[in-house]
């Protein structure tokens, strides 16, 4: 997937006032909440077949962190 | 020769709790937003004086009132609950002699939660199948309200309070399909209730721990560890559902309805991506009433032959319950003259 094509769709899913960018951090989000990472879950899952556990949103600090999570490789500019 | 489903019912209780109302006690909450996800406008909560049996004994009379059924005709009482009037005796036994049920029956709890619809189901068939029983009252009622801390937002909004009854008969031609279970007990801390039973007595100064986006509990209460619950589901069910019509010898195509537990709508679309069931098949409704564990599925089963003209008799449809445990079990029944 193009990094800019998940960041848009991301945002979309989550219902975000502000677009994602790679280095914006998830707890700064206004909105983050547990609805959020369920939200974050189903969207990794549905594109990627990857499941992100609890652990795994508590330990993520930026959008680039979950791209790393994911696997780099799965992106594209 | 076989078992049918012939009758359900459900209650609510009285006392309904909106959004609105939630958005009241949690102003920084976006509660537009979990009722477009989750699907959850509003729930009922029981009051003070209202148990778990006492919905359940409105059901029952519910049921007895619209259907052709007596008490007397009763054989076999099975109640599942997690909200016991007491811990002993057998909650099915004051439900017995509350609705006036012949003492020539039999009776018994089980305790399981969102898989409890889909097993007491199977039960019913099993007792049915020893020739000596004909009609056996299958009741649900959970008041997970009265486990849930005040403070703990996610599941005030989740979960509601619900009674449903419904009755298994003997029939000619067996409407009741093939049903699998699954179990998986290392789960048992994603959705539990710590203190209280055998393991810790109820600790009146239990410590407020908090969990998730400023939620609140203590071990007297009610906890869920959402993602782990969410991630077993999406990883167990949508394989499940494929032995489930396997075993059944029936393509998805074939099915009806899928009716699932009505956990929450979000997750619910993302099994059904999962395994690949067109949305006009697959049923997503608790708006009005929220998750209500073992009730979900019988009160969608009975709004959902309630609300459609296109059903006919023969149609299948897939039942799948899945939750605390964790546990989870799923089955196919023909609806022949369900009302």
């Amino acid at each position: 997937m193009k990094t800019n094509a998940f960041l848009t769709e991301l945002t979309e899913e989550l219902e975000l006032e502000v677009s994602l960018q790679t280095n914006t951090k998830f707890k700064d989000l206004e909105d983050w909440d547990s609805m959020g990472a369920m939200v974050l879950i189903g969207f990794v899952s549905d594109n990627f077949g990857i499941t992100l556990t609890g652990d795994d949103i508590e330990n993520l600090s930026d959008v680039q962190s979950l791209i790393e999570k994911i696997g780099i490789t799965k992106f594209s500019e | 020769m076989g078992a049918e489903l012939t009758a359900i019912e459900y209650v609510f209780p009285e006392k309904v709790v909106t959004n609105e109302e939630l958005k009241i006690e949690f102003p920084e909450y976006d509660f537009k937003k979990f009722e477009s996800k989750v699907g959850i406008a509003q729930r009922y909560v029981a009051s003070e004086n209202e148990t778990a049996i006492t919905l359940a004994i409105k059901a029952v009379e519910k049921l007895f009132a619209n259907s052709n059924f007596s008490k007397n005709d009763v054989d076999f009482i099975l109640y599942c609950t997690q909200s016991p009037e007491y811990i002993l005796p057998t909650s099915a036994c004051l439900i017995q002699s509350a609705c006036g049920i012949n003492s020539d029956v039999g009776a018994l709890d089980f305790n399981l939660g969102c898989s409890g619809y889909t097993y007491g189901l199977h039960l019913a068939k099993m007792l049915i199948d020893n020739k000596n029983i004909q009609n056996v009252l299958l009741i649900t009622s959970e008041t997970y309200s009265k486990y849930i801390n005040p403070l703990d937002r996610t599941n005030r909004s989740i979960f509601g309070d619900a009674a449903t009854a419904s009755m298994v008969t003997y029939s000619e031609s067996n409407c009741i399909g093939e049903f699998l279970f699954g179990t998986d007990g290392t789960g048992y801390k994603d959705l539990i209730i710590k203190n209280g039973a055998g393991h810790s007595q109820f600790n009146p100064s239990a410590t407020l721990k908090s969990y998730g986006s400023e939620n609140y509990y203590t071990d007297n209460n009610l906890y869920m560890n959402g993602p782990a619950v969410f991630n077993f589901t999406s990883e167990i069910i949508p394989a499940f559902t494929e032995k489930v019509l396997k075993i059944n010898k029936i393509e998805i195509e074939s099915i009806k309805q899928f009716i699932f537990h009505q956990a929450n709508a979000f997750m619910l679309n993302l099994l059904r991506r999962k395994i690949g069931i067109d949305k006009a098949q697959f049923y997503v409704d608790l708006r009005d009433g929220g998750n209500t564990v073992s009730n979900t599925i019988p009160i969608a089963l009975k709004r959902y032959i309630t609300n459609n003209n296109t059903i006919q008799k023969g149609d299948e449809v897939l039942l799948m319950g899945f939750g605390v445990g964790l546990s989870w079990s799923g089955g196919v029944i023909k609806i022949n003259n369900l009302k």
